[in-house]
Parts: structure tokens; C-alpha cells; sequence
């Protein structure tokens, strides 16, 4: 999911996946997150930030 | 879309099939297991195995969270629904899967108040809503879901949120695979390791494999070049005589995994002595259950759950499915009497489920003459 907008203090973000539509995903498991960021989300969680450059290389 | 379309690229689809003929010994047989039910659902869906050499097999594995919930713990969840007050929480996928006496949806029709979440967050939603009320989430799932409960948990403890609790039936997948490995109904070749399990745990894990076992493994992604990649790895790997763990998912998976989430693990979750697996039997050391210092939130301890072992249907051969023993074909009642709108086992039920991957991609019979 594309990440829109994120609170570092709750650490939850609103992202969009696929389909466009906005959700709240917890990303206190990821380093800080802006908007624009990749990540990938597992039941409401973000469980890593993709690296555009590996993505790329793989 | 960025990060899937890359990866199912015809073209280059074409041309890693291609390679993989090339790594293959004719005359001799591989069997490679992928561990995970979103392999296989990608396998069947994108029509990988079309594509592999007939010697080439490709043998289905535990890793589906859904399929292994044994028959009693679903109804102990539907236990705890009925009592007076309760709201339970789970999964989508678990919401048909059948316990002894009908499945969440047939309790939820009866009058439960059983609800469908995405995320345990909407479940600790639900009871900040709901105060008068107890809400317990029903949690499943590999170390990729575990995270997410423990940090619903963490939540609810910080809040003080006391009408929330959650009944974990949350499982880890290496003592499956180590339980596969040493049966002696299966010979397997090598190992495509479970790309999301594998964000959180890292490939690391898997070292165990090529170790004790002398076995290689590809840590995939999910695209078809991902798992097309990851079976040529693998087969690199038998014609080169190496054994070791590779990672093909590295745009995603860390070696050493996700830390930040083992360190919430551990202290939130601790192992249970037992777990029952559905057609596996009891696995030591391979369920989760809430820590001490969770104790608190654990809804087995609040609520009162029958706890009875309830034996798999006679005509089921989900067990025989996860350690791929047999293919979902091969099953007795696969397609006939058991199917997604009727299911007896779990295999048919899940998104994830070997059975429901064969039965929607319409692989009702063995279509591959296997040499």
C-alpha cells in the first residue's frame, strides 16, 4: 500500500492500496514512513518499507 | 502497478521457464515443496506448473493458517460467542470453517454476535465502541499475523482497555516443516520458502534445512516471476550440488527478518508445550499462547472453554493435503461432497487452501503426465 499521510506520535498511517481506497495501518514496525512510501501491510500492520532500488534489481 | 507488474512479465516468464529446462536431469524426478497456500494459489492461478518440465513437481505445503485450526478450537470460539455479552472478532477466512457442530457463520445465524475484522486494530475498535460489552478476537495465523495482534495487545494494556481480550490459536511454522522433514511418507528435493512469514522471521530460520537435512531453499515472493525464480534457484542449486538458503524476495524480505516485530513477539507471546494442527496432530513447541505479562487479555483464561479434542471427519483427507502426501484430487470427497459452498475440510475453505486453489482453477484431475 502507498502511504498518504502519517502520525509518528500514534504511529499509524492512512494508505491506499490497490483498489485506491484510504486505511489505517499501524507502522511501528517500520522505520518512519512519509507519504509516497511503500509499504507492504498484513492485517492492518506494515511489516516493511520496500526499497525501490532492490525492487528494481530482483 | 509498481511492484507487480515487473514481475509477470511474459516475456521474461518464457524465458526463466526456459532456464529451468536447461537445469533439469532428464530421467530424474523433483519434488519441491512450496511451504506457503499463497504459493500455491499463485502457482494454479498464473499456471505455473504448465510451464515446468513434466519431472518437475511441485508438492503443497502446511503453511496455510486457516487449514490447520483443528475442529475443537473452533468450537471452543463459538463457545466463548455464546456466552452472555460477548462479540467475537476473527478473520473472514475463518468464518467457515467447520468445528463439530456447524462454523462461525452457522453459530452467527443461531444468534452470536460473531463479526468480520481485516485486522485485530478493528477488533480493539469494536470495544472502545462497545464498553458494556466483552470483545474477544479469535487469532490465527503464522508469525506474519502474530505481529499484529501482539501490537493490538500492546495497545489495549496502554489504554487500559479492559472489555478486550484475544483466544490465540497463532502457530510458527518451523516445527511443521521439521515434523515434514523427518516423515517418512514424503522425499522432497528442496523447499520454497514462505515469502511473508519470512518479513517477520527473516530466511534465517530455514537454515535448518539445508543443515540437518541436506535440502536447498528459495525464500519466494508471490508474482509468477517470483515463484518461477524461486524453482529455478532451487534446481540451480540440486544440479550444482549446493545446499543452502537463497533469498529470491529480497525487495521485501530482510535475511535476518523484521527485529522490531520479533522483539514485540517475544514479549507478548510465549510457546505452548502442545498445539494441535488439523490432520497434523499435536506439534510441541509449535503454538503461541499470551504471555505472563499478557495473562490478563488472554480470553481462555477469562472465558470458560470446553477445550475438547474433537476428531477429524472420517472422509477428510486435509492432513494427507498439508503434508502433501496426496494431491486435493486424490481426496476421497474433493469436488463432490466437499467443495467451497459445502466444505467438510479446511483445505476447501481458506483463500489459502490447497483444495480451493485446485477446485477454482478447475485442476479436477492430475492433467500432467508426471515421469
Amino acid at each position: 500500500m502507498r502511504v498518504l499521510s502519517a502520525d509518528e506520535a500514534t504511529a499509524l498511517a492512512w494508505c491506499a492500496g490497490e483498489d485506491g481506497l484510504p486505511g489505517e495501518v499501524d507502522v511501528g514496525l517500520v522505520d518512519p514512513v512519509a507519504a509516497g512510501d511503500v509499504v507492504l501491510v498484513h492485517a492492518g500492520v506494515a511489516l516493511t518499507r520496500l526499497d525501490a532500488r532492490e525492487a528494481v534489481l530482483a | 502497478m509498481k511492484y507487480v507488474d515487473e514481475f509477470r512479465d511474459a516475456e521474461l516468464g518464457r524465458a526463466l521457464a526456459g532456464e529451468i529446462l536447461t537445469s533439469v536431469e532428464p530421467g530424474r524426478h523433483y519434488k519441491i515443496m512450496e511451504v506457503c497456500g499463497g504459493h500455491t494459489h499463485s502457482i494454479y492461478k498464473f499456471g505455473i506448473d504448465d510451464l515446468l518440465p513434466a519431472n518437475v513437481e511441485l508438492v503443497h505445503g502446511p503453511g496455510c493458517p486457516v487449514c490447520v485450526i483443528p475442529m475443537g478450537r473452533v468450537d471452543d470460539g463459538i463457545a466463548v460467542a455464546r456466552q452472555p455479552g460477548v462479540i467475537l472478532t476473527c478473520f473472514g477466512d475463518m468464518m467457515r470453517i467447520p468445528g463439530s457442530d456447524g462454523s462461525f457463520l452457522d453459530a452467527k445465524a443461531a444468534g452470536a454476535d460473531i463479526r468480520m475484522v481485516y485486522s485485530p486494530l478493528d477488533a480493539l475498535r469494536i470495544a472502545r465502541q462497545n464498553p458494556d460489552r466483552e470483545v474477544v478476537f479469535y487469532a490465527i495465523g503464522f508469525e506474519t499475523t502474530a505481529p499484529s495482534t501482539a501490537l493490538t495487545l500492546k495497545r489495549a494494556k496502554i489504554e487500559g482497555i479492559r472489555n478486550f481480550s484475544v483466544m490465540c490459536s497463532h502457530v510458527t511454522i518451523v516445527p511443521p516443516l521439521r515434523a515434514l522433514l523427518d516423515s517418512p511418507d514424503l522425499r522432497l528435493d528442496g523447499f520454497i520458502g514462505p515469502g511473508h512469514v519470512s518479513t517477520v522471521v527473516g530466511a534465517r530460520p530455514f537454515e535448518f534445512i539445508p543443515a540437518d537435512y541436506g535440502k536447498p531453499v528459495a525464500v519466494a515472493g508471490f508474482e509468477p516471476l517470483d515463484v518461477l525464480q524461486a524453482i529455478h534457484m532451487v534446481l540451480r542449486q540440486i544440479e550444482e550440488g549446493r545446499c543452502e538458503v537463497e533469498n529470491q524476495y529480497t525487495r521485501v524480505v530482510p535475511y535476518e527478518g523484521n527485529l522490531r516485530a520479533l522483539e514485540i513477539l517475544s514479549e507478548v507471546f510465549e510457546l505452548r508445550p502442545h498445539f494441535e494442527w488439523r490432520g497434523l496432530g499435536f506439534i510441541s513447541q509449535s503454538g503461541l499462547k499470551l504471555s505472563e505479562a499478557y495473562a490478563d487479555l488472554d480470553a481462555e483464561l477469562r472465558f470458560d472453554v470446553p477445550g475438547v479434542r474433537v476428531a477429524d471427519p472420517k472422509a477428510c483427507q486435509c492432513g494427507e493435503v498439508l503434508k502433501g502426501v496426496i494431491k486435493p484430487f486424490e481426496c476421497k470427497v474433493f469436488g463432490t461432497a466437499c467443495t467451497p459452498e459445502r466444505p467438510i475440510g479446511t483445505c476447501m475453505v481458506s483463500s489459502e487452501g490447497a483444495c480451493a486453489a485446485y477446485y477454482n482453477y478447475g485442476r479436477f484431475a492430475r492433467e500432467r503426465e508426471v515421469v
